[in-house]
């Protein structure tokens, strides 16, 4: 019996511990050049639904909940948030060459149509990150009609 | 009511345990932004099929890039995802390998507009073994990349047809590039297998 009592005793000495060791937050105000909104005529409507289901791991500026300062939930999203911007980063979207551009464009379109994004984890506690049918349709035919602009001025 | 407790501690922990390994990862990510490339030498090491001699050679490895293409063109055609991937993941070991001293001059900006975009698709396709839409999603970008290869550093010694098929894609129609002239459609697969004609021969 002590010494479950001895076990329960570090692994909470553990989980304090573990609340010191906090990763950097994804946040900037700053606007690139490169910026999605930037290069595109994004029309306000895509843009809202964008900033609202895409953008806490697809740019420079998440937005954190409250549970975002609890370990190990912060680390967790650290890696959610540097694996979303390695695959497709709004605020950077400009750096990418033009061929890559429209691949990303279609991808968004693919991504949304087959329901992979945005993940499953992150609508179950981001309600607001659930698209509605006539949303996904927007996004999928501004995505595509934007993707299909790019090719054909090539 | 311990054992709640003892149990709550072991998950937190376990969960802890879990991420600290990969929080040093994130790090090393953040630091360098082209980590693509990075992911991409790891994967390399999972295939050790494609041969060294065309990079160690010096010259630029067309043929293999077409060969690993086909390849993954042809298992789509079977509706064979676990192929596909094997074989997009062996494309990524054969760009990775890519030494930029071996592209002349005059093709380095083509070169440089497709490399980023196919080594994407070769490594989504790798990453999608269990879903062959997806896969095929990917493809039909894949494809129109290596059409624009093929123009710039040639077909690697091999006659190749440049197919399309107006059903693919959703309706939109797509390309793709064969190493024969019988139709194998590797959009649709076994549900049509012969949609699609030659609009080009690629000698």
């Amino acid at each position: 019996m002590s010494g479950a009592k001895k076990i329960v005793w570090t692994l909470l000495i553990v989980f304090i511990a573990m609340q010191f060791v906090q990763p950097v937050h994804n946040k900037s105000e700053q606007v690139l050049a490169t910026d999605f909104t930037k290069i595109y005529p994004v029309p306000d409507s895509i843009q809202l639904i964008l900033k609202r289901a895409c953008y806490d791991c697809h740019s420079n500026n998440s937005n954190y909940p409250w549970y975002s300062n609890i370990q190990p939930v912060a680390w967790m999203m650290a890696r959610h948030i540097s694996n979303g911007k390695d695959k497709l980063n709004f605020s950077d979207f400009g750096s990418y060459t033009n061929r890559r551009q429209i691949s990303k464009l279609k991808g968004i379109a693919n991504q949304i149509k087959d329901d992979e994004m945005p993940i499953a984890s992150y609508k179950l506690m981001h309600p607001k990150a659930r698209l509605l049918e006539a949303e996904k349709e927007m996004i999928m035919n501004w995505m595509n009609a934007t993707a299909d602009s790019l090719s054909s001025s090539n | 009511m311990k054992n709640i407790i003892l149990g709550a501690a072991i998950a937190v922990t376990t969960l802890a345990a879990c991420n600290s390994g990969s929080d040093k990862t994130t790090d090393a990510k953040q630091s360098d932004m082209h980590s693509d490339t990075s992911m991409a030498m790891h994967q390399q090491t999972t295939d050790t099929t494609t041969s060294k001699t065309a990079a160690a050679a010096g010259v630029f490895p067309a043929r293999e890039i077409i060969a690993g293409y086909l390849q993954l063109k042809n298992a789509l055609a079977k509706d064979n995802g676990q192929d596909a991937a094997a074989a997009g993941n062996a494309m990524v070991a054969t760009l990775a390998k890519i030494d930029m001293k071996t592209i002349p001059e005059q093709q380095m900006k083509s070169y440089m507009e497709v490399a980023d975009d196919l080594k994407e698709h070769a490594e989504h396709i790798g990453a999608n073994a269990g879903k062959i839409e997806h896969q095929r999603e990917h493809f039909i970008m894949m494809s129109k990349d290596m059409t624009d290869l093929v123009k710039t550093f040639g077909n690697g010694g091999q006659t190749l047809y440049k197919d399309f098929c107006p059903m693919a894609n959703d309706g939109k129609g797509a390309i793709w590039l064969s190493e024969v002239e019988e139709i194998k459609n590797p959009y649709l697969g076994s549900k049509m297998p012969d949609c699609g004609t030659v609009k080009e021969t690629i000698k």
